[in-house]
């Protein structure tokens, strides 16, 4: 089986910078308001909304990893082939 | 407030059902099945993060600083998108090199460095001392409002009558963590540093806290108040002038404060020694990260999710008062009519503490044994008994020692401060681990030194900036200290360095530490070089993943240790049972040769092996310091082979000219001509190939302590008688030997060595390199290379070469001198041989015929030859005389004293003299020659006259011969007074005469005999040849003789006898004998 060409291993870096990102000013200024929407503080609501949305994102990531890994082993066992793409890399 | 007897009792229960739990992973890990290996279990454990801190610190820190505490669970969710790589790597590098600590991990990355290990160690313990302080106080703290309500701040006071003393709370929670550390980490030594019971407990107590925080959560939420909405309606309503809490804060430095919380809490939650410890050391799979990537956040979120709500909800029912917002969680549900909630969340407090405390404890004691008192014990500890005993007791000590250093932070420190400003501390100093932990995962040029340099430093500022402020709030030291900054300088101040204000002291220290740190760590990386060592660590970090091709075997152990012996030596450490099954899973599928050992090739490789299954136990860097203690107390060292085919495997690069004069220069070697030839050979290969203006082979001349040349080429003979070199640092080919290291010098323009220089300067070299020709590993001269014509020829492949070619120059001068000494050898053995061959020749071959009596006798030399001499003569027809001698000495002058005394007493015995005329003439005959020689004779010389069977003899200080009397079954001694023949110029003997019947036996020895010695070093002795001659009297001289020397041999345990033997016998035959002879 053929790997995606797409080099969504290394997405995570992506993903981990637009974390900081979004979790830092001046990102983080533009939600940090004294405002309420539903009744709850717009920033509290931010948190609590971004950070359940970037755990699923890990979780879709980790999923991608793990079929990546199964897709591998069928041709060859799990740990060398993961550490060979490693290598690879 | 809960009755004492009902909150302890609960607890116990709690404590016993941990206690099952942690004892029953165990159990089933003995049986081969394990409770913690799966991604939930690793997943909760790693909830260890969660501690007092987030239990009762958050809501806190919300009620009076407002939303800030998030950054500490939001770093760690963005730093897990990298964990499958980051992490994964640790665990990676951790299990191939058995690493059990974050010290170990560091200082292994450096070259297994020991001083590493301890800085790491060091810092490491007065890092966390805060934060297990914290989870005291939160313990007592949270058990005192349970059970006492009004105890004021400082927590209740327990009175022991029978002890007559007051502890508090804390002192008493310390203990039982105390037990508890040493009940699940060290119950005993392990090979390898996981502690399955420890991890299944830790999961356990995740699974109560949480469910113990949602808990008292919804009670708050949805209980007292009517939902999320409701209390923040009701916060921004009553107090509005709080809504800041519900804000990160506006301006820039409070940003700043937000993303070093973040940062912070992102380097913590791997580098804290007991997550390093959890996520790493305790990993069971790699594949277990995966999952925890996104379980562990997601547990974060759902504690998290309700740490705003009774923060709030406590500030409106207590009316804005924080004094005790840190225990807002147990104090509402005790307050509005919930004590068993409070009890449930007293318990999930307890766990939250109790792991964090457990972990830590344990993962630092295993750091304090490894890195700090092992290598103490093993600098006293030459020692042969078994250390496993004494090093679970050190780290049980070590566990006890971790937690009550951190009760007295919190009696000295800890109880007047908040609990997240205690925790942040000890995050910061983890945070002080990263950069030489991250760099030397990636970053191959980091060195030892760059990576101390940086921890120092970082550390010193971080004591500085963190624990010199608290040290100030507590009244210890001077508030001046503070405003004025250190000597009064105000670029000193401990929260302002370097004028650096307007932060809050957290991003203010991490902005310095980090700066110093990785500044240090930079810049003394690339200033220094990486040792051998090094560089060997650098691979098995940085290129975990690649696949290492495992070169040919390069090295032997000389005087190499059985596989029996490697064991021992395990044993000792890590004990007997655990030794025994770690070499039996080794030695499983490995080469066995015929005798049971290991072939020579494995040899290094079990070394290997011992190594890193110690360093399981107690670290690489002491690992490495015990083998290596271990090897040179035996005098066995692992040396380099050159063979020819090593060296072409090793640089596939190499072109085809350098395999060709390594092919020569092996075939040289291998010819077998004489040293100079082969030297002198090996250098016309080398010259000729590269074009070499002057190379010299200089070996060691030992008695004049200088390099002296061997052979060389290219050398004007006016510079012949400056050849020599001085063993002193002050030439490099000095420097070469001395340190036993490679010197390159590729532009002479850059001569360091002033002596070098001139010489350089004046023969117009442009680049050299010098290297130490070695055998087994100690350096015996030095291979030099000169080139006149370009600068820069020595690149890294040809210094490989080059130090190839100086170890077959070694190779050649190793097998000539044992050419030479082999020869020696033989030649003195044929020597010998010859000198034997002789010596056997002038004893008796024949015994007389004399009528009446039958005579054997023996002569065993200890060594080829001796001084032992026994002889029969027969002047006449009826006489028969019987000398026995020892020279001393078993030498070729002993042999040489004999065979003269053998001519003297043949020549004598001729011209009718009587035994003690005999001895007198001898006596002064020789005694110049013995005193000269330091020699000395014992002789025996006895006559027998056969038709009157009477004997006349005298002695020279020998043994006194036996004599065994047939009518009375009776062994007397034939004594005669006598001095040793040698001592005294005109000394008189005495004859002595005595009557012999048929049947009578009589025996004659050298001292051989009766002092062989046992293995008790008691001597055979007079008595027991008595007794052995009265039991085979009946036997023939031969069989007597016979039995004798067997009786002896069994008495010694020895074949070959340590003294010569000599022994005659002499029996005079029984009547009926006699009668038959007649007849």
């Amino acid at each position: 089986m053929k790997q995606n060409p797409l080099p969504l291993r290394d997405a995570w870096i992506i993903w981990f910078v637009l974390g900081l990102v979004m979790l830092n000013y001046p990102f983080l200024h533009i939600f940090n308001k004294d405002v309420q929407l539903f009744g709850i503080p717009l920033t509290v609501l931010y948190f609590f909304i971004g950070w359940p949305v970037s755990i699923f994102v890990i979780y879709l990531f980790s999923s991608y990893m793990s079929r990546e890994t199964k897709d591998d082993s069928q041709t060859s066992g799990e740990k060398q082939s993961s550490s060979r793409n490693e290598a690879e890399r | 407030m809960i009755p004492l007897g009902v909150v302890a009792t609960v607890s116990l229960l709690y404590f016993g059902l941990l206690f099952a739990v942690a004892w029953y992973a165990d159990r089933q890990r003995a049986f081969g099945k394990s409770l913690v290996d799966n991604p939930t279990v690793y997943s909760l454990s790693l909830a260890v993060y969660c501690t007092s801190w987030t239990f009762y610190g958050s809501v806190g820190r919300a009620a009076t600083h407002g939303i800030d505490f998030l950054a500490i669970y939001l770093g760690p969710t963005m730093i897990a998108f990298s964990w499958w790589f980051l992490l994964r790597k640790m665990v990676r590098i951790s299990k191939e090199q058995n690493i059990v600590s974050i010290a170990d991990f560091i200082s292994s990355r450096y070259g297994k460095s020991a001083f590493l290990g301890a800085v790491i160690t060091i810092f490491a313990v007065l890092g966390i001392m805060p934060y297990i302080a914290l989870q005291l106080k939160a313990v007592a703290r949270t058990f005192d409002l349970l059970v006492y309500p009004f105890s004021g701040a400082n927590g209740a006071l327990h009175f022991f009558p029978r002890f007559d003393v007051h502890f508090d709370t804390a002192f008493i929670v310390a203990m039982i963590l105390g037990v508890f550390g040493v009940l699940f980490g060290a119950r005993h030594l392990d090979a390898a540093e996981r502690h399955e019971g420890l991890v299944a407990a830790i999961a356990l107590e995740s699974v109560v806290k949480i469910i113990a925080f949602v808990c008292a959560g919804l009670f708050v939420t949805y209980g007292l108040f009517d939902g999320f909405t409701d209390i923040f309606h009701d916060f921004l309503t009553r107090m509005p002038e709080r809504s800041h809490l519900l804000l990160v804060g506006a301006d820039v430095n409070t940003y700043a404060h937000w993303f070093s919380l973040t940062f912070i809490s992102m380097m913590a939650i791997i580098f804290l020694p007991r997550q390093f410890h959890i996520m790493v050391i305790e990993n069971c799979r790699e594949e277990h990260i995966r999952s925890a990537m996104w379980r562990f956040p997601a547990y974060m979120f759902i504690i998290n999710l309700f740490v705003i709500p009774i923060a709030l909800g406590g500030l409106l029912l207590f009316n804005g008062n924080t004094q005790n917002a840190d225990f807002f969680v147990i104090t509402l549900p005790l307050q509005f009519g919930q004590p068993w909630l409070a009890l449930l969340v007293f318990i999930g407090g307890f766990s939250a503490s109790a792991g964090m405390v457990m972990v830590s404890s344990v993962a630092l004691s295993t750091m304090i044994l490894n890195h700090l008192i092992m290598p103490i014990i093993l600098k006293l500890h030459s020692g042969v008994q078994s250390l496993s005993t004494l090093l679970i007791n050190i780290k049980r000590l070590g566990i006890v020692a971790t937690i009550f250093l951190g009760y007295l932070y919190y009696r000295l420190l800890g109880e007047s401060t908040a609990l997240v400003n205690i925790g942040l501390i000890s995050f910061v100093a983890a945070t002080q681990f990263a950069p030489s932990a991250i760099g030397g995962l990636y970053w191959r040029r980091a060195t030892r030194r760059g990576a101390t340099a940086g921890l120092i430093c970082g550390f010193i500022v971080w004591f500085y900036t963190l624990l010199i402020p608290a040290f100030v709030n507590e009244g210890w030291l001077d508030q001046s200290l503070l405003d004025r900054g250190l000597f009064n300088l105000s670029i000193f101040k401990p929260t302002a360095l370097f004028g650096l204000d307007g932060f809050d002291i957290w991003t203010h220290s991490l902005f310095w530490t980090m700066l110093l740190n990785i500044g240090c760590f930079l810049a003394f990386s690339l200033l220094s070089r990486p040792t051998t060592d090094e560089t060997e660590q650098v691979k098995k970090f940085v290129d975990v993943y690649k696949k290492r091709v495992e070169g040919p075997q390069r090295t032997r152990i000389t005087k190499a240790p059985s596989v029996v012996e490697f064991v021992e030596l395990m044993a000792k450490f890590i004990g007997e049972k655990q030794a025994h099954q770690a070499i039996t899973n080794y030695l499983g599928d490995r080469e066995i040769d015929e005798k049971g050992s290991l072939s020579e090739q494995e040899l290094p490789k079990l070394k290997r092996f011992t190594e890193l299954t110690l360093a399981g136990s107690v670290g690489a860097a002491p690992a490495r310091i015990i083998i290596d203690n271990y090897l040179s107390a035996r005098g066995s060292r692992l040396e380099d082979i050159f063979d020819i085919f090593g060296s072409v495997n090793i640089s596939r690069t190499a072109s085809r000219e350098q395999l060709s004069v390594l092919f020569d220069a092996a075939r040289a070697v291998a010819s077998g001509r004489n040293l100079q030839e082969v030297l002198d050979e090996i250098l016309i290969i080398f010259t000729d190939q590269f074009k070499f203006d002057l190379c010299v082979i200089r070996i060691l001349d030992a008695d004049r302590q200088a390099l002296t040349v061997r052979s060389q080429r290219g050398m004007s003979s006016k510079h012949f008688g400056e050849s020599e070199r001085d063993l002193t640092m002050d030439t490099y080919i000095g420097e070469t030997f001395l340190t036993n290291q490679i010197t390159v010098v590729n532009d002479t323009d850059f001569v360091a060595k002033h002596q070098t220089a001139e010489i350089i300067r004046r023969e117009q070299i442009l680049s050299f390199a010098h290297a130490p020709i070695t055998v087994e590993g100690e350096p015996i001269g030095v291979l030099s290379a000169f080139s006149k014509s370009a600068k820069g020829i020595f690149t890294e492949e040809f210094v490989e070469l080059f130090s190839s070619l100086a170890g077959q120059v070694g190779v050649a001068w190793r097998n000539a001198q044992q050419t030479d000494q082999l020869i020696t050898a033989r030649e003195q053995e044929r020597e010998l041989a010859i000198a034997k061959d002789i010596q056997l020749g002038l004893l008796p071959t024949k015994t007389p015929e004399l009528p009446g009596v039958h005579i054997a006798g023996i002569c065993l030399p200890a060594k080829e030859v001796g001084g032992d001499y026994y002889d029969y003569l027969s002047p006449q027809e009826d006489r028969l005389d019987l000398v026995v001698a020892d020279v001393s000495g078993h030498n070729v002058g002993a042999a040489l004293i004999m065979a003269e005394t053998r001519t003297m007493i043949r020549a004598r015995s001729a011209h009718h003299g009587s035994p003690k005329e005999i001895l007198k003439e001898l006596n002064s005959f020789f005694y110049d020659d013995l005193t000269r020689a330091e020699l000395f004779i014992s002789m025996f010389y006895l006559q027998y006259l056969s038709a009157s069977r009477e004997v006349i003899y005298a002695s020279a200080g020998h043994p006194p011969p036996l004599w065994y009397k047939a009518a009375g079954h009776q062994c007397h001694r034939l004594d005669a007074e006598g001095l040793i023949i040698g001592v005294m110029k005109d000394f008189q003997f005495e004859n002595k005469k005595a009557h012999f019947e048929p049947g009578d036996v009589l025996l004659l020895y050298t001292d051989g005999v009766i002092e062989a010695m046992n293995e008790r070093n008691e001597l055979f002795g007079e008595e027991r040849l008595k007794t052995l001659l009265l039991e085979n009297s009946r036997r023939s001289p031969e069989g007597m003789i016979e039995k004798i020397l067997e009786q002896v041999r069994l008495f010694s345990g020895h074949h070959n006898f340590q003294d010569d033997v000599s022994l005659i016998v002499m029996q005079v035959a029984a009547e009926a004998d006699l009668d038959m002879t007649s007849d």
